[in-house]
Order: C-alpha cells, then sequence, then structure tokens
C-alpha cells in the first residue's frame, strides 16, 4: 500500500564549497523503508568530505527511519559523531542519540548452528536423561508409596474421588459404546466366516473369547490412555508452567503425594472396573448381531456363552489391566512433570504421553499373550 | 486532528462474576501524552486495558481508539486499528515457540510482508537495543530469559511497528531499579520524538513521578483522581493518601 505512494525523493545530496550536504524529504518512516533504502543507495557519499545533515523538509522521523539512516551513513564512514544536524526538532535530535547510543552499546548479534555431530549428540544425551529422570520418578513414586503405607492418613481422599470420577464415571459411556461397535463388528466378520461352515452357533465361541480376553481389556486401555493420560499431563504440565507444583513443594507437601498417587491410584482402580463394563457391552453387541443377523436367539447366545467362556479367561483380561493402569499413569504424570515452561512443551508432552502410553499398552499386551499362551475353551 | 483524543472512555461498566468493578468509569488520552492508571489491586486496571484494546467488551459504555469506536468496528476493521497500537502483557505473552527474534520479527512479517528480510532484521536488531536487550539474548527462547529480559522482548515486539499507542500493563514491575529508569527514559525519547501516546498500569512510585504527565486513579469502579501527579497526591482522599504516604514514610 505505502510502497506504491507517488515517487518523489527522499532524499538529495549536494555539494558544496563546504562540504556535503545530504537533505532528508518527507516521511522517514517504516512503511517506506524499501525506498528510503533504494533512495540512500543511489548517492554518492564521499566518506572523506564532512557532511551535512539537512532536516528542513523533513516530515516525520520514527526510529525505523532514523536507525537506518544512521546505519547507513556509518557504513559510509560518517558515524553520528561526525555529522553536523541542521535543522532538527529538538524530539528528532533525541531520537537520534537514543537510536545511535543503543547501537553502540549493543555488538551485531551472533547466530547460533548446530552441526549433524552436535545433534547426535544433543539427542542422544536427552535420551539418557530422559532415561534417568524415568527410572527416578518411579523410585520417587515408590518411595511415596511407601510413606504412604507409613503413614495412611495423608492419602488424599478428596483428590483420589475425584479422579476416580474423572477416569473412571465419566468414561464408562464413551468405553462400552466403543466395545458395542467393536463386539457389533467383530460378530459380524466372524458369523459370515461362520455360516460358510454352517457353524454359526461357534460366533459365541470366538466372540466371547476375543472380547473377554484382547479387545475389551485393550480398546478400554488405548481409550483411557488417550483420556485420562493426555488430561494428566496437560494438567500437571500446565500446573509447571504456573509453577503450582513448585508451590506444592515450598509449602513442605510432596507433589507424588498430593498429585501422582490418586492419578495413579485411581487409573489402577477403575481400569479393571472400565474393562468389565467394555466385555458386557461387546458382548451385548455380539449377541445382538447374532440375534438380528445370524439367526441365533438372545437366549441361545447366553446359555452357549456361559458354557464356552470360563470365568479364568474374563478374569486373564482383566488380570492384565492394572498393568497397563501402571504404564499408562506413570508415563502421562512423568511426561507432565517433565514439561518446561512454555505453552509449546505442553502440546508436545501430551502428544507424547499419548503415543507411548498406547505404545506400552500394547507391548504389555503381546508380553502377556506371549507369557500365557493356552487358551481354555 | 492532534486536538483529537487518542482514547475516550465514556461511562464504562464491567461487571466480573455478579460484582461492578467498573461503575462509571470515562477519561481521554491526547497525543503525546504518558499516563499511568493507579489503583489498588483487583480495581480491574488489567481488565479495563483489556477492554480498551477489544480482547474484553465492556458491559456499558463507549470506547473510541483513535477516534474509532471499538463497539461498532468489524472484525476486519478491528485487525487494522490494532496495528496501530502495541500492547505489552503483564508477563510478556511472547509466543514460547519462536525464539526472541522471531517473536519481535512476527508483526512486521504479518503486517509488513514486502519488507525485504535484511530490513526487517535491522529493525528487530533495532528495537531490542531500544529495549536494552543484551545481543545473546536474540537467539534465545522466551522459556531462557528472567523474567525482566522476557518483558524487554515483549515491548520489543510491542514497538515493532512503531506504533502511534501503546498500552503497557506494569512495564517497569519485575525490572530492577537501574533499568527501571533506564526503560522510563527510553520510553520518554519515545514518546517525545514519535508523538506516542502510552497508557501504562503500574505500582511503581518513581514511574508516577518522573514518567507520568498524568494520573487517573481507580478506586471502587470509578475514577477519583485525574491529573498531573503533584495534582493527584493532593487529592483529600483515605486511599490516595494511603498510597503517597507509603513513600514518606521510608
Amino acid at each position: 500500500m505505502a510502497a506504491s505512494a507517488p515517487q518523489e525523493p527522499c532524499c538529495t545530496l549536494e555539494t558544496g564549497a563546504q562540504g556535503q550536504v545530504l537533505c532528508l524529504h518527507g516521511d522517514w518512516i517504516l512503511k517506506r523503508l524499501p525506498r528510503l533504502e533504494a533512495g540512500l543507495k543511489t548517492l554518492d557519499i564521499d566518506p572523506l568530505r564532512p557532511l551535512r545533515l539537512d532536516a528542513g523538509k523533513l516530515d516525520t522521523l520514527d526510529s525505523a527511519g532514523a536507525n537506518h539512516l544512521l546505519l547507513h551513513l556509518g557504513r559510509q564512514g560518517h558515524p553520528l559523531a561526525h555529522l553536523t544536524l541542521v535543522g532538527f526538532s529538538k524530539q528528532g535530535l533525541a531520537l537520534l542519540a537514543l537510536v545511535a547510543v543503543r547501537r553502540d552499546v549493543v555488538p551485531p548479534r551472533a547466530r547460533r548452528r548446530r552441526g549433524l555431530r552436535q545433534v547426535l549428540g544433543w539427542h542422544a544425551w536427552a535420551l539418557a536423561r530422559g532415561a534417568r529422570a524415568g527410572l527416578a520418578f518411579i523410585g520417587q513414586t515408590g518411595q511415596a508409596c511407601a510413606a504412604l503405607l507409613r503413614h495412611p492418613g495423608s492419602m488424599r481422599w478428596r483428590e483420589l474421588f475425584v479422579q476416580l470420577e474423572m477416569v473412571g464415571l465419566r468414561a464408562i459411556p464413551i468405553v462400552m459404546l466403543m466395545n458395542y461397535l467393536i463386539g457389533v463388528v467383530f460378530a459380524y466378520l466372524l458369523g459370515i466366516q461362520m455360516q460358510k461352515f454352517g457353524a454359526s452357533h461357534l460366533v459365541v465361541d470366538g466372540v466371547g473369547l476375543g472380547i473377554a480376553r484382547e479387545f475389551a481389556p485393550l480398546i478400554t486401555a488405548v481409550l483411557v490412555a488417550g483420556r485420562s493420560g493426555a488430561a494428566f499431563t496437560a494438567h500437571l504440565g500446565a500446573m509447571k508452567v504456573s509453577q503450582e507444583i513448585d508451590a506444592i513443594v515450598t509449602l513442605g507437601l510432596s507433589p507424588f503425594q498430593v498429585l501422582v498417587l490418586p492419578r495413579l491410584f485411581a487409573i489402577l482402580l477403575m481400569l479393571p472396573l472400565l474393562s468389565f463394563t467394555a466385555d458386557v457391552a461387546g458382548i451385548a453387541g455380539a449377541a445382538q448381531v447374532a440375534a438380528l443377523h445370524l439367526g441365533i436367539p438372545a437366549t441361545n447366545f447366553y446359555s452357549r456363552l456361559r458354557d464356552v467362556l470360563p470365568l479364568s479367561t474374563v478374569l486373564f483380561g482383566l488380570e492384565k489391566t492394572p498393568a497397563f493402569a501402571l504404564a499408562i499413569a506413570m508415563i502421562a504424570c512423568h511426561s507432565g512433570f517433565s514439561v518446561r515452561r512454555d505453552a509449546r512443551s505442553v502440546g508436545l508432552h501430551t502428544t507424547s504421553t499419548v503415543v507411548r502410553s498406547i505404545v506400552a499398552v500394547l507391548l504389555i499386551d503381546s508380553a502377556f499373550a506371549v507369557a500365557y499362551p493356552d487358551i481354555q475353551t | 486532528m492532534n486536538l483529537e483524543p487518542v482514547v475516550e472512555v465514556e461511562s464504562l461498566r464491567t461487571c466480573l462474576g455478579g460484582h461492578w468493578v467498573h461503575d462509571d468509569i470515562s477519561f481521554t488520552l491526547r497525543t503525546g501524552e504518558i499516563v499511568a492508571l493507579i489503583g489498588g489491586s483487583g480495581t480491574g486496571k488489567t481488565v479495563l486495558l483489556n477492554q480498551l484494546v477489544g480482547l474484553r467488551r465492556p458491559d456499558g459504555g463507549r470506547v473510541k481508539l483513535l477516534g474509532q469506536d471499538l463497539a461498532r468496528l468489524g472484525s476486519a476493521d478491528l485487525q487494522a486499528l490494532r496495528r496501530r497500537f502495541g500492547f505489552l502483557f503483564q508477563d510478556g505473552a511472547l509466543f514460547s515457540a519462536m525464539r526472541v527474534a522471531e517473536n519481535v520479527a512476527t508483526p512486521l512479517r504479518e503486517h509488513l510482508p514486502w519488507l525485504p528480510k535484511p530490513l526487517r532484521e535491522e529493525i528487530v536488531d533495532l528495537k531490542l537495543a531500544l529495549v536494552g536487550l543484551p545481543p545473546d539474548a536474540a537467539g534465545k527462547m522466551p522459556s531462557e530469559l528472567s523474567g525482566g529480559m522476557r518483558k524487554r522482548a515483549a515491548l520489543a515486539r510491542a514497538l515493532a511497528l512503531e506504533p502511534e499507542l501503546l498500552f503497557l500493563d506494569e512495564p517497569t514491575s519485575g525490572l530492577d531499579p537501574i533499568s527501571a529508569r533506564e526503560f522510563d527514559r527510553t520510553l520518554r525519547v519515545l514518546v517525545d520524538s514519535l508523538k506516542l501516546t502510552v497508557l501504562l498500569t503500574t505500582h511503581d512510585l518513581d514511574s508516577l513521578w518522573g514518567l507520568a504527565d498524568r494520573i487517573i486513579v481507580l478506586f471502587e469502579g470509578r475514577v477519583i483522581g485525574d491529573g498531573p501527579v503533584r495534582k493527584v497526591a493532593g487529592i483529600e482522599h483515605e486511599w490516595i493518601r494511603a498510597y503517597f504516604d507509603t513513600r514518606t514514610l521510608e
């Protein structure tokens, strides 16, 4: 907009008997900076002859304009101290002096650059430090647990119940809905395969085993990792940013007792319960599909389920969940505590919590699958 | 045009949580003035600044900035108006994902995209130097700076577009007295030479005496004093008396 203003010279240079005179015209302001730069460049200033700066026709001068003028003249061998200033207002002189003085004090900045080796080393160092911090976190949580056993009165009941509600109660609808849908899809796919062999009733065996042993605990853990894990990290991270965690420490309290243990216990308690509701919802979904599409009435479905799904399989599915819970809570809380004091860090750590806890849940699940391969039927 | 007030606040009212924080506040600012807004904690100084820049709607009354009524502006006009003033937040509010130099360059890059990079860097260097940041601060992340340095970097960002009007929320809190006085001097020169108008909130009595042309005192939702420091300090009012007495006791 301002760059397309009508062309008029912003400065002229006259060489006379007493030396050179640089006349400034019009506005020397930020918006006209490119034109001012071009105008100054066309002038051929002799560094050896004295220079007068005439501001008689100058309208406005701002700090960007003054700075550019002085920088240019300085490069041409005419620092402010050597200039003769004519026609400047008192304010204009003050501005020139301010800009020039500051310029002298601060030398041009050097930019930092990192080579490949530095980057590699930095990442290796960060990895090692992260591993050490993780171990320290586990240790500190253990210590806090031990302290809690010695003094059970120090349990934060209110925080625990708040977390039980947030982690457990409020997750029930979404957990049940997801698992219901998984049950529907699973029963439908399995049913189509089984119908080919004329053995639709075997759907009940497959669905019961699959949902109780794998799907319900796994889907629930992934949901909780995304839901509560992310919430833990974001909450603790924001507290870290606003120094609330430091405040807890200076009040003589342990952030592990106040913040970590209630969350850990809440998830440990709630994940098995949520998994059970997931079992129920998944099997209900499967039974509905079986009744509507595979011609197995609900009563037949449930009576066969009682025969083919032993309690031990359901319990095996639920037994895995405390291990998932431990991993999610530890990753989320540690991640929250290691947030640095800026907003970007909160986002990065929340993302990493979700990814790492889902990966951890899947790893633990496969470890269980390998460790206990026999399936009772 | 210079006679037209830069900021005009007319019987502004604010309700926060069922409580009237501002009840009929009116004042005007003229070009080239440095006006300090004082008042006890919780008298809504920060809220008032937020309303002046259009971050919050007043619950009553009118705010005119640079001759334009904020309530009647569309979002595009408001954006255009926002380029003409700078705002320094209480704790800086630097973009934490960017280095200090990039923070200062952001308004330039967004609003003057045709400005060549060398010129932009020249301006960034100037603004950082003007606010007295050491040269190595430019390449640092905001989280690596001390509170006072963050504040200066934020001021450099507020100054980047050569604003006509500057709102400063507690600019010298968190600065040591030497830096605070230097900040006052810098601000004075900028105001005098650039015809800047400044509205600042402060608890710094030295800034009040040395820097402000005028002070406005908020008390229980009203303006109880508006004028030069000397005049306001002489007003017979319990709170004003107590405020200025904290100094004479020392």
